[in-house]
């Protein structure tokens, strides 16, 4: 009976320990503290915005990448460049057409240790209906106790990515060809997300 | 109604008729030429039918505000306007200009939300000058609505003039802030004190009228 007993005791020690392994950490986005910023040229200038309705799901353990994973939801609507004209202008059905495409996403599939804290987040990037392969490098700025919150931690990444928005198609190329709207995107992503220690 | 003591001769007449109509064509063709030499920067990103439908869109705007300051002067008409164009025909201009501005408001409003998608409304608190927009146009409407269908509608004719007097007031109120607010084109100083001017000229025409009103009344009385 006793060695039942340690036999049971065993098997269900490993079992809670290995799921313990296996957990990745969850983290909740600090929307306060996270943004998706691009920068577009235009003729000379950059332009530069940042969208501010979107919502987010991380998954991270530096130790376990293979069950680690980025969600993240964008809306087009949220667009925001500090003129109201060019924010309903970007909105339209010669941009993003939010009305038929409310949302962006990004999916990670993978992410690998590029080294020097640089993870390399592989995903599928979802615009207007078309989803296209993208890597997005994110630095990990580590974890630490948050110094304004009880009981919890925060993880923060930062990371630069540059697309061709007329892959995505945004935008048919007109303000392209006439010189005005630049076709490369610069996109700066940076994130702090908590999660309870 | 022509009870001045100085009476204008029928040449004369017709010569303070030809210059008031001048001035007003004058007007409208400062105001629409705004459109043009202080082109919005909106108009620079759009192209072929969509820049034709947004350039017409704000000159029916600016159509629209400046029949709403003349409908305001046709309104309170005045002795000197009476004794020019007589009453019956202020009148009667009046209720087609009331027409005229709806219609150039619905055509304003079409026109320029079309080349952003017709689904694309601006709504929310960055736009607010475009919401100010929304309010005069259903300021318009109602009043062009009220105004046509009264007796259908069953309005008490004292009671409706109270209120189509306040809406009246405050469309002139809304369009200079929709107008100032809404195009970049007003952030230039030639248009925003063309504007300025406009509204305050028609205020002063107003108070003038008022005053010379009251001030007959009390001799009346007296």
């Amino acid at each position: 009976m006793k060695r039942l007993i340690y036999t049971i005791i065993t098997i269900v020690l490993l079992f809670v320990g290995q799921t313990a392994q296996g957990a990745v950490r969850s983290w909740e986005l600090d929307k306060a503290h996270s943004n998706f910023y691009f920068g577009i040229g235009h003729i000379f200038s950059v332009v530069q915005g940042h969208f501010t309705d979107y919502s987010g799901e991380i998954m991270f353990d530096p130790n376990n990448l293979e069950e680690s994973h980025f969600f993240f939801e964008i809306k087009t609507s949220s667009i925001e460049t500090n003129v109201a004209k060019r924010d309903k202008h970007l909105q339209s059905s010669d941009f993003f057409d939010e009305k038929n495409f409310p949302l962006m996403t990004f999916k990670s599939t993978k992410i690998t240790d590029a080294g020097g804290g640089v993870y390399e987040v592989s995903g599928n990037f979802t615009v207007k209906g078309q989803s296209h392969e993208l890597v997005l490098p994110l630095t990990f700025a580590g974890i630490k106790k948050h110094p304004a919150m009880k009981g919890k931690e925060v993880i923060g990444f930062n990371g630069k990515v540059t697309i061709d928005r007329l892959a995505y198609n945004v935008g048919n190329g007109k303000f392209f060809d006439m010189g005005g709207v630049g076709k490369d995107v610069d996109i700066f992503v940076t994130l702090e997300a908590l999660s309870k220690k | 109604m022509n009870n001045s003591p100085i009476k204008l001769t029928l040449e004369r007449r017709w010569v303070h008729k030809g210059v008031a109509i001048a001035f007003y064509l004058l007007l409208v063709c400062s105001a629409l030429s705004i459109a043009f030499v202080y082109e919005s920067t909106t108009l620079w990103y759009k192209i072929g039918m969509d820049k034709t439908m947004l350039r017409t869109g704000q000159l029916f705007g600016l159509l629209t505000a400046v029949q709403l300051l003349f409908q305001i002067i046709l309104a309170v008409r005045g002795k000197s306007l009476e004794e020019l164009f007589g009453v019956a025909t202020l009148m009667r201009w009046h209720r087609a200009n009331g027409i005229a501005i709806s219609l150039f408001a619905m055509c304003h409003v079409a026109l320029v939300l079309a080349p952003e998608g017709i689904t694309n409304f601006p709504i929310g608190k960055k736009y607010w000058p475009e919401m100010v927009g929304v309010l005069l146009f259903l300021v318009i409407l109602s009043m062009a609505v009220s105004s046509l269908f009264r007796q259908q509608l069953g309005l008490v004719y004292a009671r409706w003039r109270v209120v189509h007097r306040v809406f009246g007031y405050s469309a002139l109120v809304l369009t200079t802030v929709h107008v100032l607010f809404v195009s970049d084109s007003f952030r230039e100083s030639v248009p925003k004190i063309a504007l300025a001017s406009g509204v305050t000229a028609v205020i002063i025409f107003v108070l003038i009228v008022k005053l010379k009103g009251r001030r007959k009344q009390v001799r009346r009385k007296t």
